[in-house]
């Protein structure tokens, strides 16, 4: 098998480590919620997979995909990096003291009325364009009614049946180490809403703890169709929304602080049969590995049941992902189903946008990654390089301000995905921390191409300049490290042996 | 406050539901002519968290269906060539900046919680979402 190059700064250099199928080695690499950088779904796979037998795991999918198919969608949930929460002026900070966070408005006091802040409106239109949907110029607040108590206002303003963007799509490329392929994914609709509580239950069970602190802060819902076929693809989705809230800088899109919260919908149909089979709703996966598990489990499960002439007892229910078990469970069952009594927000005006509004946003849209992958592919680097350089904007942005100052495309990617990757996991940092410049690494791959030092020397010189800084000329200079070319060789030697 | 409002206007959205078909939110039929449903009254109090007496719910309801039929009237209105409107006023948009403010008399709010265990507001023990 070939060798095969891990995607994203999360692992060690690709050199030490043949084929991912034959030894998952468990790498010591977790991105800790202190870690901006992005864990794809593969990285997160290949730490969690041991636990599944490969050769197994392989068959039962093989047969799965060769008589059912499955039908899935996603609702995502992401949570809005602005500075106060959507309907006042708190301030939200993750964290925080619990109960800190609040006022009158947020914790649902009589006589409060909601104000939108701006900042929401932005951010919403600017997901929307860029997943490629059509903007509602006029779109509107409801309110969803239901009792819960980390709900203050016993309903969650959110949007029904005017959302402010519908109709889009999202294109995202498949790992190589699984196969690779490029999937485009339907987009039914984005609208904004705000978050509840946070609902503690307590140790001995008798009462529950409510935090307000995180009641009326902004989310997005994002709402695919259900155009995805497999967990993989589920949890290649659930990354690439990730990533794209990331590179629009309207959420940091962590899963592990509850900033992006995946609810999937899964159901089987045998292949040929028009209609679709029983929706079942999971919930409760916590990473997108989790999320790639729990739905190949539930596929399983109901094609099992198919197979068995039991489809029937496929009901329409939500279900928990139990991670210690690895497999979905279901909820208490509920009588019928919910009854929201969605009607408008009546203290909350229309939201309009104007076509210059959404133009200037549009022209403030920095490179997606979409398109930045394609571009990369025309610049004729490999898929994996492609992945791995667009995963995290700032190594992007990094490699695109190298080889704008003349670096060769490939070497560029190179020093990038091996030694500067290596020395990024090693310390837990960020390209953007380390002291390196964009400059300086094309001024070493110059004098590397050039041959003034050997591939050895730039490696340490490259060490220096991470950790210290500085330039390659004054390093090169400072050790003496200029590699003597063939021509001066050849006479010193010829020199000596005239002198002998 | 709450329990209250939301009771009648469950009672609204009765007659919304019939225009919004199956609560699939993209479809929205306006030409619906015949009667309103009559309203289901342990059901709606049990979705307001109201309890009535059997007694109170034999004398409601017939108060309810004639609040329905009033507002049924709307139902004779031509809307063909109607363009939609999305909400009753036109006053234009109210919005705030993004600037955080604390709001100052948190302790009152906080003491003011009928149960309230540090840092925590302390609730009964619910397990499922209606």
């Amino acid at each position: 098998m070939a060798s095969v190059l891990f995607r994203g700064i999360q692992t060690r250099p690709f050199l030490l480590y043949p084929s991912a199928l034959l030894s998952r080695k468990n790498g010591v690499l977790f991105c800790t919620t202190k870690c901006s950088q992005s864990q794809t779904a593969t990285q997160e796979n290949q730490q969690t997979q041991m636990k599944v037998s490969p050769r197994t795991h392989t068959k039962k999918v093989e047969k799965i995909l060769h008589d059912y198919e499955a039908i899935i969608g996603i609702e995502t949930h992401v949570q809005l990096d602005t500075l106060t929460k959507a309907f006042c002026s708190c301030a939200y900070l993750y964290g925080s003291q619990p109960n800190t966070n609040v006022c009158p408005i947020c914790m649902g006091l009589p006589g409060t009325l909601p104000v939108l802040n701006s900042k929401v409106i932005e951010f919403a239109v600017k997901v929307g364009l860029a997943l490629n949907c059509n903007l509602s110029m006029n779109s509107k607040f409801d309110r969803k009614q239901y009792f819960y108590p980390d709900l203050p206002k016993g309903y969650q303003i959110s949007q029904f049946d005017i959302p402010i963007a519908t109709g889009g799509f999202i294109e995202l490329d498949l790992p190589t180490e699984y196969g690779g392929g490029h999937r485009k994914f339907g987009i039914t609709r984005v609208h904004m809403e705000e978050d509840a509580g946070k609902l503690l239950h307590s140790g001995n069970g008798s009462y529950s703890q409510v935090d307000l602190n995180r009641a009326g802060v902004p989310l997005l819902e994002i709402v695919s169709e259900p155009d995805i076929r497999s967990g993989l693809e589920a949890a290649e989705y659930a990354a690439e929304i990730q990533r794209l809230v990331r590179y629009l800088g309207v959420s940091n899109g962590n899963m592990q602080e509850g900033s992006l919260r995946c609810d999937v919908n899964v159901s089987v149909r045998p292949i040929g049969q028009l209609e679709y089979g029983t929706k079942v709703e999971i919930k409760n996966m916590n990473s997108f590995s989790a999320m790639n598990r729990a739905i190949d489990f539930e596929i399983s499960r109901q094609v099992d049941l198919y197979s068995k002439g039991e489809d029937n007892q496929i009901i329409q229910e939500t279900r928990l992902w139990e991670e210690g078990a690895q497999r979905t469970v279901t909820m208490r069952k509920k009588e019928g189903l919910a009854d929201y009594r969605y009607f408008p927000e009546p203290d909350l005006p229309e939201v309009v946008l104007s076509e210059e509004y959404v133009d200037n946003i549009r022209a403030s849209l920095l490179e997606l990654p979409e398109v930045k992958r394609r571009r990369y592919e025309r610049m004729g680097l490999s898929m994996q390089d492609v992945l791995f350089l667009t995963n995290d904007m700032n190594v992007a942005d990094f490699f695109d301000a190298t080889i704008e100052r003349g670096a060769e495309v490939k070497m560029a990617a190179n020093w990038i995905m091996s030694d500067i990757a290596a020395y990024l996991n090693n310390e837990k940092l960020s390209i953007n921390e380390i002291k390196l410049t964009p400059q300086e690494l094309a001024e070493l791959i110059s004098s590397i191409k050039g041959g003034t030092i050997s591939g050895k020397i730039g490696k340490e010189i490259l060490f220096e300049l991470i950790s210290n800084g500085g330039t390659v000329k004054a390093l090169i200079e400072e050790k003496d490290l200029v590699q003597a070319s063939i021509p001066t060789l050849l006479i010193f030697m010829v020199n000596i042996k005239f002198i002998k | 406050m709450s329990t209250r409002v939301s009771f009648v206007m469950g009672v609204s959205s009765l007659l919304q539901r019939r225009c919004l078909w199956s609560s699939q939110w993209r479809v929205r039929n306006y030409s619906v002519r015949s009667a309103p449903l009559p309203p289901d009254l342990p059901l709606l109090a049990e979705t307001a968290r109201i309890s009535l007496t059997p007694k109170e719910v034999e004398e409601f309801t017939p108060k309810i269906q004639q609040v329905i039929n009033w507002f049924g009237q709307l139902q004779a209105v031509d809307l063909q060539s109607i363009e939609p409107a999305l909400r009753a006023d036109t006053e234009g948009d109210n919005l705030r900046n993004d600037v955080p403010e604390t709001f100052e008399n948190r302790e009152a709010m906080l003491s003011a919680v009928p149960s309230f265990e540090e840092p925590y507001i302390k609730v009964p023990k619910v397990l499922n979402k209606e």
